[in-house]
Order: C-alpha cells, then structure tokens, then sequence
C-alpha cells in the first residue's frame, strides 16, 4: 500500500504545507497544501485515476508529470485538466471522466473483454456499409469514448482569458540543471533572461536526485548532492534582477522568429526573445510488456518526485526495471523510504557495477542481470510480475509486488526542438532520436541530447546560454561516457495482445503489427490507421516507443526509427487562452457621445471595433419619430477626410470615378469609390467646403482602409496634395425629418431655407460658438441635415440639441433604424448589398461615374464593365402585406432554380409591408415583374421589383 | 507566420501589425490595352525567393513602405522607402 512518510535515510523531507482537503468523485480526501492531485490521491490509497480511451481499462499515476493521459479529470467543472500538475486547494471538486457509473466500476469495461472484435481499422471496416448505420453507431461511439464534459453554459466555470507580452533577450525553456545553468551563461553576459518551467518549482528532476556532484566547473556545487547543488544554483539566480521566472507555465508552440507561446492557468504569453535556448530533458522511456498499462507501474523519476517532493512512498513491495544505474537509484530512495525493494531487474547482461548499484547491492537486494519484464498481473492495481529475457520465450521468474519502477532509459523531449520543422534522428551512439539542426536564434542544451551528471549539464548550459547570449552558435564537445546517458530499451521482442505503445488511444504492440501486415508500414500511414499518438497526450508518451517499435516491425534497422512530425501545440491548450481578449490589438472605439446613448438607455451595436447605437426603443417605432417629426442619430463613426493643396481637385478627378470640373463652393456630391479592377467598394459624400478645400465622408467600416489608401496613392502618384484624416477629431449627428430646418434654424445664424441653402450644399456656421459644418443630404429620405462639429464638443453638442429640440418632438434614433430607413428608401450600402463581384452599373450606382475624363483609378476596367453591360441588377423591392419577411441572404428563385439572392429585408413601419434590396437577373428586373424568394423555413414568397424606392420615390420630401 | 517585419520607422515589429498590399508592380500606362491592366489586377508572380513587396505599417506609424523578402523562409529582408526604390535596385544589381 501506499503511505505518507516521516522520515527518509538519505536526506530531509520537506515541508509539506498546512492540512487541508478536497474530494474526488465525491470522497474526502486529505492533503497538504504542497501535494498535487495526483500525489494527494496515491497518498489516500486511490489507486485509480481514468479509465482509458476506447477499452475503458483502469489507469492510475504513471510519470507523475503530466505527459500521459492518465491524469485527466475534471476539476471544479474544468475538464481535461492535469491531476499529476495542479496543486490542490482546500475544497476543490475533483471527479474522473470518461467512466460510466464510476471509476472504480466502469460498464464501458465490457469494451476490453471484446478486444478480439474490436480490431485496429474497426471503425472504418466495420461501419463502412451499409450508409445509414454510421450516424446511429457515431452516437454510441461518442457516448463511451471521448474526455470530459465542458461546461457549455458557463453556469460554473466563470474565466477571464488575457494575452501577455514579453520580449526577453533570451528565453531559455525548462529550468532543470540545465536551463538553469543557461540562464546564468546569458545572465552572466548582461542580457535579459526569461527561464519558464511547466513545474511549480524550478530544479527539474536535480530536486529528486541524491547523486553527488562531482568536477563540476563551479567548485561551490561539488562534493554536494544534486539536489542541493540545483538549489544553491536556483539561490544564486534568483538575486539578479535581470532575470524574470515563470513557473506552473507550459511552453506550448515555437513559431517563427523566436516566438515561443506559452500558457500559465488562463494567461497566453507570446514571447519574442532574441534566443531561445531549449533545455526540456528528458523522461523515462516507455517499456511496453503485457499488461503495461496497469495501475502501480510507475516511472523511476516519477516515484523519485513523490518520494522526495511529497514525502508520499506509491508502494510497498517493489520492483524496479532498469538498464542504467539510475534505476539504482530509485531502488535506493525507495529502500530509504522504508519500502521493500523485491528485486531489481537489470536488462544489462555485463558491465561494470555503478555506483549506487554497488550500495543496492551491499543492501542485499537481489539483482538480476540480463533480463526485463514479461508480463504484470493484477487489474486495478499490480499484484505480480513476471520477468524473463528481453529475446522473449518463458519467463524465469515472479514476484509479488504492488510497485513496478520502470527506470529503462530516456527519451529526450525533443517535441519543441522539432516543431514540424526538423525531424528527429535516431542517434545509435547515444540511444536516442535526437534533433541536432536547428533554426538559427534557437539553441538546445541538456538531457535532450543524451548528456547526463550535474557537472556535464551545468557546464554545457553555461557555454549554451553564453552563446545564446552572443547569438554565436555552440561547439560541440566530446563527452565521456558517463557524460551521456547510454541507456539501451528493453522491451522483449515478441508483440502480444496487451502490450499497449500508446496508451491514450489504446493502441497495442499487436495492433500495430496487424496494422503493418496490412499495409501500413510507413510510420505516418500507420499513426493515422492505427491512431496510436493521436490522443490527448498527442504522442508525448509513446511517439519513441512507436518509433523503435514500427521500425523493428518492419525489418529495418534502429537508425531508421523515425517519429511521425511533431507539431504544436505540446501541451493542451485550453479554447479559451487562443480565443482570450487582445485589447491592443482590437480596441473597443466608442464614439464621443458614448455616455449621452448610455443616459438615454441605448442597446449598442457592434459595427466592426465600433459600439454603435442600435436602437433606444424600438427600431420600428424611431422610423416613425424620422417619418413624421424629427430624429437625431450619432453617426461620429464616419470617414472624415479632409483634402486641399493646388493639385486637390485633379486628385479627386483621378480616385473617384465623377467628375469634378464644375465643382462649387458650397456644394455636396454624392461619390461612389471603386479599386482598378472597378469594383465598387465604397460610397460617400465629398463637399466643397472652401476655396480649394474639400470634405470626404466614407462609411464607418472603410474609415481606415480609405484614408491608408489615399495615403498609398499620393505616395506612387505625383499629387501636390494634403490628406488630413479628421475622422476622429470629428463628431457628426444627422438631424431628420420634416420639422429639422424650423428646429435648426434657432441654432444658427445662416438661412437654412430651401431657396439659399438647398439640397446637396453645405455650409458652415457655429452653434452656440462651436464651429459646425452643415451637409443637406438624404440618406433617411427626409429633409435632413449632417453636422459636423469638433470632437471634443461631442456630448455637450448632443445634449445642447436635444435641450433645444423638446418643443419639436426630437428623439433619438440608432443604426438599425437608419438602415430600415435607408430601405425605404432603397439606398444601398457598399459591402452589405454588393460583394467583390459588383460592378456599379450592376449595383445601379453607374449614374456616378463619368468614364469620358482622363485616366482615373478604375477607369479600364469601368469601361469593359459598360461594354459588356448588364447580367445580373440589384433592385429594390417590395412584398404584399402580411407576407412574411424573408432573412438577409435569402435566395431568389426562377423555375425552381437559384437566380439571385436578397441582400437586405425588413419590415417596413410606414408601408406596413417587408421591402428590401436583391441582386436578381437583369431580365427578371423590369419594374413589376415578379419574383420568388425562398425563405429559410422553405416556404416561398412572391416580391414585385420596384422602379425607385418604395417610399417617396420622387424624393419631393428629401428636397423640400 | 509569425515573422517580424522591419518597418524603416518604428523597426522590427510582429508581422501582425502589418498589412500586406501585394508584390510591387508599376501601374500600366492609361493607354496600355486591357490584356495589360489585367494581369495588372488579377496576376501575381507568386516567387519563390526573393520580391518587392508593398507593406503597411497598420497598427504602428501607418507608413508604406517595401520590402524585400524572400518568400520561402522570410529570411533576411530588406525594408525601404518606395523613394529609395531605385537606390535599392541599384545596391541589388550590384550583389548579383
């Protein structure tokens, strides 16, 4: 059984923490505020963690470090979180997932006694035919695979996702003996250092090891154990200021020019570091025998940690499997520990004795050379073991045990230094895959190039985080053979039925070769046939295993072992740190009369960055304030353009297609926009606001696009022109509606009467000593007019015209109002009733365009546009009362055939009918004809095409 | 991508601050005929290697500028005025 420890024989334990506790699938359990899930739990006794994938076979610790899918649960609603990475909390909820009643008694286990049905392929063969049965079998399939639930609702999980920033000289990930060692190289030459770690404490597997250090280059670390030496070092570092540590943090992509992303809880940090220097190490490697997967069969490094850093010994009567004196080691802790060490299994046939085999020895633990393990016994916890030669054949030997330490070398995590980019080799020196080619500004040190003992990573950080410093590259040195770690696998050599590679997707030794007989005898066919590496832990565990083991399987030798491509994200990553806010880059704008619309209880709009009103009331009723009295909305959110300089006019005449010859002050022209392929793209009003001075509005959405265009074209076009962009030093309201000229005119000195100030002018004039610029333009279809007015007298402006305005009956109106009103009127708005496709003749705005003048932006291709005239016409249209109004986007129907679509459609208030814009064929478009539009429920709707608008079409209201 | 640009303003800066325009070409005479305008509009080079490109610094100073990129690994290139273009064609003719 498992148990706390007081005391250890080969060095002090430390300090747990206060008591506290929390449940797992409904149980108390007790921890100390130090432990992670995982350690709490085998602390309590609890075996079981997760039932597996597909076979819903029991699964308990296993590497302690979060690599595997063993420790996926759900806490406190989140699913898919770590169990071996989260530090418990007082009254955390813990539960299993993927289990059916209960961990402990899991019906979907009904899956493993049916493994010879369920072959690899089996869904692809098995419900290939007949059609229908997929979607039945689908919904069964789901039900019992898949991983937690997500709290969709949001009823429990309440989180804010944030982006962070840093730009380190040099980032090193991983802090174990060598990232720490890095970090002082590149300290040490002045630069700014980032040191990330995905473990609540930096020292890597140094914190659980009692090795002496030896030579080391920093005298002050030898004659001490490791695990002192890398807490001397953590001291030392921690003192200077130009080093910033990120703990609990999982490097989870490296992309391009040194960007390494990383998650902490609900933080991103994108990092841009000049170096980066990568020192992941190493974990134990996968043994795959019968059995593999059973719970109290652990790796060395991960009983180390739970002995060492959680005082919690996972056993009683152990095994350990090694092929390197490491495995010794654990043996020793273990035995120091007070746990009964059975055997020590040692795939090694010959060799001299190591150190710590030599005092596992003089302990009289027997020692078995030559030999690993066959077979585990036992289902929801190991009872016994068998052990044999690694060739296969009888096993010799059994023991009972409850713990089986798998210490049978390493496997570097080469997973960052490969990225897609590089692939992994397979270096038969060293016994590992192996990344040695990579991009320039990255460097690696460490464990993950086989190197081993304090003294060779700590001297081999500091050239690396020197070099990394200097953006030199690194000259490799010769290691000693103790400088490396030399471990041989030792997994036995005939396949069998549970001998599982990958253990997320429950994949076994058997599979795979099935899978190879098959066919699929390339390593990446074969992943994605047999999906071994393809779950959660997306190959972390298992891709060397998959490697060494396919290449064996298919006859090649072991320097063709390669992995299938390693990609981001090495870690998962939850929806919520992609999806988190950027506000810097995607800024909230609100316009300078945000706060009147709050007073006035608006519900906004979003209109791309921009939070717009949408309504006060209720759109249906504002366009009737519009209609029959006066309306007054904020429309700040404009394009405001200002253009002058002696070549401003032949600048107009080149960017838009009118012509400007006849130009006066005081007027206003509507003006449409296209690019050189003459696509229209945008439409707006331009004012001759004085002498050489004029005034351009484009649309909220183009505000920026426009004036970075104006910009480009003054740039590459010899203009003596002045572009200013006032769009925001510049608020704008439009009044309308019949009573807008008696109201204004109390405000202002100048004659607003038709006769001097008449449609499409513009003049300018002050209100209560605010410089205003008036424009009579109509896109409501009333008598109306736009002000502009500086910025910053954006609310006492509003508030001052709505003071003024309460004897005529003024209200407010918002955005979703302007575009029924707009309807009406059948005023189209570039982007939303045209596409990339539009040509203006099409789009019905060809009466803006004189194509007679001398070249101007979009002139060659205006003219093909005319000459192949018209296919296809958007009109506006309007539907009998009481039909029903179709959705934007909708489509249009002739003989049963798509022939168009609707781009805008509402109901219209003052014609008590639904009336909108389609884009039809130009031979359905003749004025009354009818068309049929398909609503999204199916059912069709007949519409008769309209030959203006459907409101005031002589536009006598807009001009009066 | 996740390169960082140079702009001649504000320097090395995350690719995502910018906005591409396209590869930079000379705008045809008003008189070319309309197989030229086009390939003009519609028609790019899509190298392999190095190209002019036109850039906009859209969440920085908002400057155009060029650059010249090599579009196979975004390795080394080279930012500039569209005034120094000629300077710059010049200095690359030389290396060649």
């Amino acid at each position: 059984m498992a148990k706390r420890i007081t005391k250890h024989q080969n060095f002090e334990l430390p300090n747990l923490g206060e008591e506290i506790s929390f449940t797992f699938n409904g149980k108390r359990i007790k921890a100390f505020a130090g432990d992670s899930i995982t350690s709490a739990l085998i602390a309590s006794g609890s075996t079981l963690l997760s039932r597996s994938f597909k076979y819903h076979r029991p699964r308990g610790a296993y590497d302690v470090f979060g690599q595997g899918h063993e420790s996926l649960v759900m806490v406190n609603h989140e699913p898919n979180m770590l169990a071996d990475r989260i530090q418990v909390q007082n009254g955390m909820v813990v539960k299993s997932q993927n289990v059916w009643p209960s961990v402990e008694f899991d019906l979907g286990e009904v899956n493993d006694l049916i493994v010879p049905m369920l072959p690899n392929g089996f869904y692809y063969k098995m419900f290939h035919k007949p059609k229908w049965l997929w979607p039945i079998a689908e919904h069964q399939i789901r039900k019992v695979a898949g991983l937690g639930k997500i709290d969709v609702a949001g009823t429990h999980v309440h989180r804010r996702y944030e982006k962070h920033y840093r730009f380190p000289d040099v980032c090193v990930v991983g802090g174990g003996p060598s990232g720490l060692a890095a970090a002082k190289g590149a300290l040490d030459e002045g630069k700014q250092v980032l040191l990330i770690d995905d473990n609540p404490q930096l020292g890597g597997h140094s914190l659980h090891s009692i090795f002496p250090v030896n030579n080391c280059e920093n005298k002050s670390l030898n004659g001490i154990p490791e695990n002192q030496a890398v807490q001397k070092l953590i001291k030392e570092l921690a003192q200077n200021p130009n080093l910033e540590v990120m703990v609990n943090t999982s490097v989870f992509g490296l992309y391009e020019d040194n960007l390494v992303a990383a998650q902490s809880g609900p933080d991103l940090f994108k990092i841009r570091a000049e170096s980066v220097v990568l020192a992941p190490g190493a974990t134990d490697r996968h043994l795959v025998f019968e059995n593999n997967d059973r719970p109290g069969i652990l790796t060395a490094r991960g009983v180390e940690k739970l002995i060492m850093c959680h005082a919690v010994l996972p056993g009683e009567d152990t095994v350990v499997v090694t092929t390197h004196d490491g495995g010794f080691h654990t043996a020793l802790l273990l035995k120091g520990a007070g746990a009964n060490v059975v055997a020590v299994v040692d795939g090694r046939e010959s060799g001299s004795a190591g150190e710590f085999e030599e005092q596992v020895r003089n302990l009289a633990v027997p020692v078995y050379k030559g030999l690993t393990v066959h077979a585990a016994h036992g289902k929801k916890r190991i009872k016994r073991i068998d052990i044999g030669p690694i060739s296969g054949g009888d096993s010799h030997k059994s023991f009972d045990c409850d713990l089986l330490v798998m210490a049978v070398g390493f496997k570097p995590q080469v997973n960052l230094l490969s990225m897609g980019r590089k692939r992994p080799e397979w270096d038969s020196e060293r016994q590992i895959l192996r990344v040695t080619d990579l991009p320039s500004g990255m460097y690696s040190t460490g464990e993950v190039h086989g190197s081993a003992g304090f003294a060779r990573l700590f001297s081999e950080g500091i050239k690396t985080g020197k070099a990394a410093a200097k953006k030199k590259s690194v000259e490799s040195s010769k290691r000693s053979e103790d400088e490396l770690i030399m471990a041989l696998p030792a997994d036995i050599e005939s396949g069998g039925k549970n001998h599982f590679i990958c253990k997320c997707m429950d994949v076994t030794r058997f599979e795979a070769q099935a899978s190879i007989e098959e066919g699929y005898d390339q390593v990446e066919s074969l992943k994605r046939y047999s999906s071994m590496g393809m779950g959660p832990c997306q190959g972390k565990a298992c891709h060397e295993a998959v490697a060494r083991l396919a290449a064996k399987d298919t006859g090649l030798s072991s320097l063709d072992a390669v992995p299938t491509t390693m990609r981001p994200p090495f870690s998962g990553v939850s929806f919520g740190v992609l999806a988190g806010r950027a506000p810097h880059l995607s800024p909230i704008r609100r316009t300078p009369l945000h706060q009147c619309h709050i007073d006035l209880g608006v519900k906004f709009l979003d209109a791309g960055q921009w939070k717009r009103p949408d309504s006060y009331i209720d759109p249906q009723i504002e366009v009737g304030y519009v209609r029959n009295g006066l309306g007054m909305i904020d429309v700040s959110t404009l394009g405001k353009i200002e253009i002058s300089g002696p070549d401003a006019i032949d600048f107009l005449q080149f960017m838009l297609p009118g012509k400007y010859g006849k130009f006066e002050v005081g007027r206003t022209r509507y003006s449409i926009m296209v690019g050189e392929d003459g696509i229209l793209f945008e439409d707006g009003t331009i004012s001759h606001l004085e002498q050489g001075k004029y005034y351009l509005t484009t649309t909220t959405g183009n505000q920026d696009a426009i004036n970075s265009l104006f910009q480009w074209w003054l740039l590459v076009e010899d203009f003596d022109v002045q572009v200013k962009n006032l769009s925001l030093a510049n608020a704008a309201v439009n009044v309308t509606g019949a009573e807008s000229r008696e109201f204004l005119q109390k405000l202002v000195k100048i004659d607003l009467s038709n006769e001097a100030f008449p449609y499409m002018h513009c003049r300018q004039t002050s209100i209560s000593g605010v410089p205003v610029s008036f424009y009579r333009i109509g896109f409501t279809g009333e008598l109306g007019y736009e002000i502009h007015f500086p910025a910053e007298y954006g609310e006492s402006m509003w508030n001052h015209l709505m003071t003024e305005g309460e004897g005529f009956a003024l209200n407010p109106f918002g955005v979703e109002t302007q575009r029924i009103l707009r309807l009406e009127k059948g005023h189209l708005i570039p982007g939303t009733d045209s596409d990339a496709l539009s040509s203006p003749y099409e789009t019905g705005v060809g009466f803006a365009i004189k194509d007679d003048k001398a070249d101007f932006v979009g002139k060659a291709f205006l003219q093909d546009f005319k000459k192949r005239g018209i296919e296809n016409k958007l009109v506006p249209y309007q539907l009998e009362p009481d039909d029903p109004i179709p959705d934007d986007g909708v489509a249009v129907l002739e003989k049963g055939k798509i022939a168009g679509r609707v781009t805008s459609s509402r109901l219209s208030p003052t014609l008590k009918r639904g009336i909108g814009l389609a884009w039809i064929r130009n031979e359905m478009a003749e004025t009354g004809n009818n068309f049929t539009i398909r609503l999204a429920n199916g059912s069709d709707v007949v519409a008769t095409v309209l030959d203006h608008s459907a409101y005031d079409p002589e536009g006598l209201r807009l001009k009066s | 991508m996740s390169f960082q640009l140079n702009c001649p303003n504000c320097g090395k800066r995350a690719v995502s601050e910018f906005t591409f325009k396209s590869e930079f070409k000379n705008r045809p005479s008003p008189e070319a005929e309309f197989s030229e305008w086009t390939d003009y509009v519609y028609f790019r080079e899509n190298n392999m290697g190095r190209q002019i490109e036109w850039w906009y610094h859209r969440s920085g100073c908002q400057s155009w500028f060029l650059a010249e990129r090599d579009t196979l690994n975004n390795s080394d290139h080279k930012s500039f005025w569209y005034g120094d273009l000629g300077q710059h064609s010049k200095k690359s003719d030389g290396e060649a």
